[in-house]
């Protein structure tokens, strides 16, 4: 059935031909095609335009939102973690310098207990010394004290040497005043 | 054994299935049945649906290959209504798109399915019925938009203003008869591109077998024939692509005209 009326295209159609004439001028075949295109177009136009274009936009535009989503929580992460950054650094900072007045009143503390302990040292080095000093004093004195008496006896032993009799404590200390 | 030289016995229409003609009051017989062009037509918008359907199953954010290409189709549309309607452009996308992919579809079909010689390769859009429907299409459309968005001021589409109102009896004329002459342009155009592209290629390729089935000396000859024929078709291929291209475009530019008919 599908090759007669081909059959009969073909024959109808070859003096045509040989004249020059183009096969789509043949208009008997336009009305067909065109209603067929038109009603093609429009079944495709109705599928393509309530059915799968909005699946392709919708995919596309879900994608365009989840890549503006994501990167606009890198970036407040990122921030997040600056604000965190500066904040450690400023910790650090604080800490440091707490460290620093710390050590600086350890050595204050130190170095005031080390003169105050000092000063006390020379306070009682100067005492000690003054006590040696007066001990001294007292010694010489005395031992000054003992060098006329010394002087007497030994002045009385030369006397009696020398004179053969001892000579009176009055005349020994009259002899040595 | 002679091969004829008939290159245009592959714009032949045949009926494939035979259906009853209709009478149209006014019109006079219509037959329905389907030939071979119609089944080409049926097959492209098939394969579309089929494309899209596939390409668009999963909508997933990470597309696979099916879908980055569906995607990267319909971002060219999109780019092209977008940059030439501008803002408004999304709404006459699925239109555009359309015509775009119906387009591409049987301009690629008549190259990719060709070998098999019968309607799976017939290239429906050499048909000028066919580019003409398509160009009356865009006309209408854009007639219909300018004025559901115009009204009556769509006449101003024909009168420039910032002329000097002399001129206008030469520019009215001029700009209607170009204005009714932009359907006839994209048929034509389309057409020819098509009928011309296939008319070469199909001489070109009977050369190669008449030529080789001649005496060795003429082989040297057929061997050219069958290179050109290699490079007419990687060239008919971005034909196939461009002419949908452009017809897209010319779409976007008459619908623009009408959208934005204040800023004429």
């Amino acid at each position: 059935m599908a090759t007669e009326p081909h059959g009969t295209v073909e024959t109808t159609e070859a003096p045509k031909h040989e004249s020059g004439g183009l096969p789509q001028l043949q208009f008997e075949h336009w009305g067909g095609q065109i209603v067929w295109l038109l009603l093609i177009f429009a079944v495709l136009f109705a599928v393509l335009s309530k059915v799968l274009l909005p699946r392709v936009s919708g995919a596309i535009e879900t994608r365009g939102a989840k890549i503006a989503g994501d990167i606009a929580d890198a970036r407040r992460l990122k921030d997040e973690a600056e604000v965190q950054a500066r904040a450690a650094a400023a910790e650090v900072a604080e800490a440091r310098a707490k460290a620093q007045k710390t050590a600086a009143d350890a050595k204050a503390v130190a170095s005031a207990a080390a003169a105050e302990r000092q000063a006390k040292e020379e306070v009682a080095l100067a005492e000690k010394l003054a006590a040696a000093e007066a001990r001294i004093q007292i010694a010489r004195d005395e031992a000054m004290g003992h060098v006329r008496a010394v002087a007497s006896e030994t002045a009385g032993a030369i006397v009696q040497k020398l004179t053969g009799k001892a000579a009176t404590a009055a005349e020994l200390k009259a002899s040595l005043a | 054994m002679a091969t004829p030289i008939d290159p245009m016995h592959q714009f032949l229409i045949k009926k494939i299935v035979e259906l009853p003609t209709v009478t149209v009051p006014g019109l006079g017989a219509l037959d329905l049945s389907i030939t071979n062009s119609i089944a080409a037509m049926l097959l492209a918008a098939t394969l579309i649906m089929v494309f899209y359907g596939f390409a668009s199953a999963k909508a997933a954010v990470i597309p696979g290959r099916l879908q980055t290409v569906g995607e990267l189709l319909y971002g060219l549309v999109d780019g092209l209504t977008s940059s030439i309607i501008g803002h408004d452009g999304k709404k006459y996308l699925p239109f555009v798109f359309t015509l775009f992919a119906f387009v591409l579809f049987c301009n690629l079909q008549g190259m990719l399915f060709g070998w098999t010689g019968n309607f799976l390769g017939f290239t429906a859009t050499s048909q000028l019925a066919v580019t003409l429907t398509l160009g009356m299409l865009v006309i209408l459309t854009v007639i219909a938009v300018g004025f559901a968005k115009n009204g009556l001021k769509f006449f101003k589409l024909f009168a420039p203003s910032g002329v000097p109102w002399p001129l206008y009896f030469l520019l009215v004329p001029i700009e209607i008869i170009s204005f009714l002459i932009r359907p006839v342009t994209l048929a034509l155009r389309l057409f020819g591109n098509m009928l011309g592209g296939h008319v070469v290629l199909k001489i070109f390729a009977t050369f190669v077998s008449i030529l080789l089935a001649m005496a060795p000396a003429y082989w040297l000859v057929g061997v050219l024939s069958l290179t050109s024929v290699v490079a007419l078709t990687a060239l008919e291929f971005m034909v196939a692509f461009l002419q949908a291209f452009v017809f897209a475009v010319l779409t976007c530019v008459y619908l623009n005209d009408v959208v934005h008919l204040d800023s004429h």
